[in-house]
């Protein structure tokens, strides 16, 4: 019995540093359910990024990346569950869903455990708020791509404002973001209307607004697909022709086939392939690894996530100690990720990372610019 | 007046739409007391058919066509292999088989297909609209309107006239003793089922084109709505499927276009709360199944 004792102890004691050169990085996101459509492509970018470091050796040519991955099915409890499960699994660092809500569900597990964790992509400014010191972003804030498409909408001409939003997450209330920075410009805003998400049919709000004289100049919603496509053609159906703004949410292939409608449609995301951008290697990139084009900027977002991890563990000098781990991620500056630049440091765990301004234009994508919007326009994160 | 006429006509067209789905729902329920839950993914079905005729360039009138028809292969295959070993169990069983179906589908979708939304292709036809005198009328809710009332008749005349239809008629009555006049239960049954498959195909084809997108979960919203307006019309009653389907499209609406601003926020309560009040005063729904015996205690 002894000696199978000290044989364990040896064998672990052995083990250990042997373990120091594995990053163990665990992953519950949402690979089924309603939010699977942001989580799997943000995924598929984990992984090429990945498998880059670990085939060029590990990050720094000798620290190797474990992914360890559970599908959380898009339900809070079970996103709490897995993290903890993660948590037992011995992590250092941990990626939640996208969306603010089930994210939130698991910072009692990583705060308890003292865990970094990042979300894929969720932009909700309050999530890093709520969640305290172990919880960081990883995309554009909702309050500073609407500071980015108001200051374009006014700078464009446009006075009179409309909004449509959902009260049902945090990140479809985005909207009210744009108003307050719209009206701080000088504009005017006509009025809002509310819906559910999974609304089948616009044409009572399309018929309102279509109703009003002057119609107004600009109509900013952050609903995302599939209930935006049914507002868009409800709205130009019931002849209102004003300008539409959207969000990151509708950077899909869904929206470029929409047709004569979507035209002139302008949204703001995370990144733009411009010539000899880190997004446009990465595209191709993708294209070797998966055989077909990347349909959204989510799979860049992913690869994102991972340079961000590899920044911290450089910065920590190889250290994969999760607390040694978090204050690296919190003072991070300018790592270069395939959609941007990123920066946590100064902030409170949301990113400061460029946003890009779409425009769809022939059916297709038409960059309008990646302005870096003025510090004093941004309005405070609020829990709606 | 002219914004009322606008929104009226809006409200002809949502609440056609929950008509077809509540008469598939009902059509399933009067025969074997059956809610089908899965009663969505036939819907979902027929949207990835149009979506892969718009890829492979398919005339979308063809489309049409062959979305329904795979609603129907669908409604009937499920009925076979899932439904008919538990045509005996209790309702909960069926109803539990039934979220089954539905799940094992939704992640077959997401994982063979997309969990992204997929685009159809939609003719640009169906997001024009035409002006009648001060009313502007989408095309697509001309379409939802008109085919609506088609299917009404059609429906109605086959239930009247055709040997299946007074059938399934004969069924909902009494099954038992309709078994004893020579009927056949699986005839009947698959024949139900072949025709909520054929509404759901409609109802997906005026549902997708709408919103120019099918995803994977796309059928929980209409089968709810459907389940719904079946309820407020009188589970088990095609009829009242059909009623219960239009008056929840009107209070949907109306709720919509009259409600202040501030108050918009609890537009769903405020319509479950009517379709409960109406429930109070009829507690079996607006046209009630004649085989639902429930009574008011």
């Amino acid at each position: 019995m002894n000696k199978l004792l000290i044989s364990t102890l040896l064998a672990s004691a052995m083990a250990f540093p042997a373990a120091a050169e594995t990053l163990r990085v665990g992953v519950a996101t949402a690979q089924t359910g309603a939010l699977a459509p942001f989580d799997t492509p943000v995924i598929d970018g984990i992984h090429i990024a990945v498998d880059e470091i670990n085939q060029a050796g590990g990050i720094d040519g000798k620290i190797k990346i474990e992914l360890l991955e559970k599908d959380v099915r898009s339900d809070a409890a079970q996103t709490s569950i897995a993290t903890q499960e993660l948590v037992d699994e011995g992590v250092s660092v941990i990626v939640l869903p996208c969306d603010a809500d089930p994210a939130l569900a698991a910072i009692g597990v990583v705060t308890e455990a003292q865990i970094p964790a990042i979300s894929t992509c969720a932009s909700s400014p309050t999530l890093p708020q709520i969640g305290g010191d172990y919880m960081f972003a990883n995309f554009p804030g909702d309050n500073v791509q609407a500071t980015v498409s108001a200051k374009w909408a006014y700078d464009e001409g446009h006075r009179s404002a409309y909004i449509i939003y959902s009260p049902d997450t945090q990140y479809t209330t985005m909207p009210l973001y744009f108003a307050e920075v719209f009206e701080k410009l000088g504009g005017k805003m006509l009025g809002e209307d509310t819906h559910t998400i999974g609304q089948q049919d616009f044409s009572a709000i399309a018929t309102r607004i279509a109703a009003l004289d002057p119609q107004p100049d600009v109509i900013m919603t952050s609903t995302y697909e599939p209930d935006f496509p049914s507002m868009l053609k409800a709205l130009r159906a019931a002849g209102v022709e004003s300008q539409m703004i959207g969000s990151d949410g509708i950077d899909s292939p869904t929206t470029f086939s929409l047709g004569a409608v979507a035209e002139g449609l302008v949204f703001t995301t995370a990144g733009h392939p411009t010539e000899g951008s880190p997004l446009e290697a990465f595209n191709k990139k993708f294209e070797e690894v998966n055989g077909k084009a990347p349909e959204t900027v989510f799979n860049a977002v992913g690869y994102d996530l991972i340079k961000v991890i590899e920044a911290a563990v450089i910065a920590a000098d190889g250290s994969t100690d999760a607390q040694t781990l978090r204050d690296a991620i919190a003072n991070l500056e300018n790592v270069q990720g395939a959609t941007s630049m990123i920066t946590y440091k100064g902030t409170d765990g949301m990113p400061l990372r460029e946003v890009s301004l779409i425009r769809v234009k022939d059916g297709g994508r038409e960059l309008i610019g990646q302005p870096t919007p003025d510090a004093a326009l941004i309005p405070e994160p609020r829990v709606q | 007046m002219d914004l009322f006429l606008q929104q009226t006509v809006n409200a002809f067209a949502l609440g056609g739409t929950y008509a077809l789905l509540a008469l598939g729902l009902a059509m399933v329920f009067s025969t074997m007391g059956l809610i089908n839950f899965a009663h969505g993914e036939l819907m979902t079905i027929a949207g990835y058919i149009l979506m892969a005729c718009g890829l492979a360039g398919v005339p979308f009138a063809f489309s049409i066509l062959l979305a329904i028809a795979a609603a129907v292969l669908a409604a009937i295959v499920m009925e076979r292999i899932a439904f008919r070993p538990v045509r005996n169990a209790s309702g909960a069983t069926m109803l539990v088989t039934s979220f089954a179906v539905s799940m094992i589908l939704q992640v077959l979708f997401q994982n063979f297909i997309s969990a992204r939304s997929q685009a159809v292709f939609v003719p640009e036809i169906l997001s024009e609209s035409v002006r009648f005198g001060g009313l502007v009328i989408g095309v697509n809710k001309i379409a939802a309107i008109v085919t609506t009332i088609v299917m009404l008749i059609l429906l109605d005349r086959f239930m009247k006239h055709h040997r299946i239809g007074i059938a399934m008629r004969a069924a909902a009555e009494d099954f038992s003793v309709a078994r004893l006049m020579g009927i056949r239960a699986n005839t009947v049954i698959a024949g139900a089922f072949a025709l909520s498959g054929f509404l759901a195909g409609v109802a997906a084809v005026l549902w997708v084109s709408q919103r120019a997108s099918v995803d994977p979960l796309m059928g929980f919203t209409p089968v709810l709505k459907a389940f719904i307006a079946a309820i407020l019309g009188g589970l088990g009653s095609l009829r009242g499927a059909v009623a219960g389907g239009f008056l929840l499209g009107f209070i949907e609406i109306y709720l919509a276009a009259y409600l202040p601003a501030g108050m918009q926020e609890f537009r769903d309560p405020i319509a479950l709360c009517l379709v409960v009040l109406v429930l109070i005063f009829r507690p079996n729904g607006l046209i009630p199944s004649p085989a639902l015996k429930a009574e008011k205690v």
